[in-house]
């Protein structure tokens, strides 16, 4: 089977894991041998990352004191307004618009992380990355590990200077775990470059020592002070940009 | 007794309602980019839930329930302003100015302006998938169009948002391709 033989609804319905096992898998090993199938893929789950980020934002308070109260009666006012915004966002609309055609072509993503952190480049000056790790499944892992090689080699290559924030939590913290993980070595370079740190859930630390009775111990280096819900945001509002293993 | 767990049953579903009060904002937001709209959206969505809590049947359907008056009640507003289409061109200043710093990155503009600019039916259906992670059946409910509509429009959303992002991102990639090792 090659890139062709599946359309971009069937890429679609895998990348959301809504095909059965057998098609999953298909589609899976399919990837395995075929540059162009994966670039489709990455692109895809690109664009379903990008958009669950760019409205993960934090929520204004509400004007309502309850939420047992009524909803006060403010809707046609704001669609008056409407009209007169219109005018205001087409305007910034063109203004930010930078529209090049050929750029489809010129896309050759790795793999999504690749792809994801080409696309949102905040600043070339200084780079800041997150990677964020949930899983302890080894295949994300180990595509995350790879990721981080592969953005510190690029970014030393060029001298631009960059800071890798590797944060994990749930299961992801599994990889920071002597004697669990068997990336330790791996890991223990990583830790070692100035320019990368890594984290571990305070939460997921926790609920680990109460699910298995045990102290959980971690890489010496590994930083353990604050939950991944503290280390994500307060990053995101710094325009770090965001990648997901 | 009864009466007694009738009350604890209501608290605890107002407590879960209001738990899920910043995931339906950012879903009404990412459907009319206008801050105070989705607060109102929200507000009416939970109004309504609380209201008819009795008719949800199914403790592990209260988010596809919930979502689906949200959606109800974006609907409503369109179909009572008739703003279908000129609502969606709307930009959130007010947003800019509650959170600056985030406002400023340029993966969230991109983004959303990418979003903003698909049609409505398109929009609904990327972020509920995207953002809210619903299963096509869930969105298919929620939305009540069949299952093959959620997939096309899911289809046309993503090719257009992956057109829509890489020509907003060329300058960057450009840039970024030569330095890279390969």
């Amino acid at each position: 089977m090659t890139s062709r033989d599946f359309t971009d609804e069937k890429l679609n319905m895998f990348i959301d894991a809504q095909l059965d096992s057998d098609e999953m898998n298909e589609i899976r090993q399919a990837s395995l041998d075929d540059r162009d199938l994966r670039e489709r893929i990455c692109q895809l789950k690109a664009v379903r990352e990008l958009v669950g980020y760019a409205y993960s934002t934090e929520v204004p308070p509400s004007k309502y004191e309850n939420i047992n109260q009524k909803k006060s009666s403010t809707l046609f006012a704001k669609a008056l307004a409407a009209s007169v915004t219109l005018v205001v966002g087409v305007f910034l609309g063109w203004e930010t618009y930078h529209y090049s055609p050929q750029a489809v072509d010129e896309i050759s993503a790795e793999n999504t992380f690749q792809y994801v952190a080409n696309h949102v480049a905040v600043d070339h000056s200084n780079r800041k990355i997150i990677l964020h790790i949930d899983s302890g499944d080894l295949q994300v892992v180990n595509a995350a590990l790879n990721e981080a090689d592969h953005l510190l080699a690029t970014y030393k290559k060029a001298n631009v200077p960059m800071k890798l924030d590797v944060i994990t939590n749930r299961n992801g913290i599994n990889m920071l775990r002597p004697g669990v993980s068997p990336y330790v070595e791996r890991i223990k370079k990583l830790i070692d470059d100035d320019d990368v740190s890594f984290f571990a859930c305070e939460r997921s630390i926790a609920k680990a020592h109460k699910r298995e009775g045990v102290e959980i111990k971690l890489l010496p280096g590994v930083i353990t002070d604050k939950s991944a819900k503290e280390l994500i945001p307060e990053r995101l509002e710094k325009g770090w940009v965001y990648i997901k293993a | 007794m009864k009466v007694v767990k009738n009350l604890v049953a209501a608290f605890s579903l107002k407590s879960e309602f209001a738990a899920r009060r910043d995931k339906l904002y950012r879903i009404a937001y990412s459907w009319c980019h206008e801050p105070a709209l989705a607060d109102d959206l929200v507000q009416e969505t939970i109004y309504k839930a609380i209201k008819n809590a009795s008719r949800l049947r199914d403790i592990n359907t209260m988010d596809s329930w919930l979502y689906r008056i949200l959606y109800n009640c974006w609907q409503d507003f369109l179909r009572v302003k008739g703003r279908n289409i000129e609502f969606i061109e709307m930009h959130d200043e007010d947003q800019a100015g509650q959170s600056e710093n985030y406002q400023q990155s340029q993966i969230v503009k991109r983004v959303r302006a990418s979003v903003e600019q698909l049609p409505l039916p398109l929009r609904e259906v990327v972020t509920l998938a995207d953002f809210a992670g619903f299963t096509y059946a869930e969105i298919a409910e929620i939305t009540e169009v069949p299952i093959g509509t959620v997939m096309s429009r899911l289809f046309r959303a993503r090719q257009n948002l992956k057109q829509q992002l890489l020509e907003f991102g060329s300058d960057e990639l450009s840039e970024f391709k030569l330095r890279r090792v390969k």
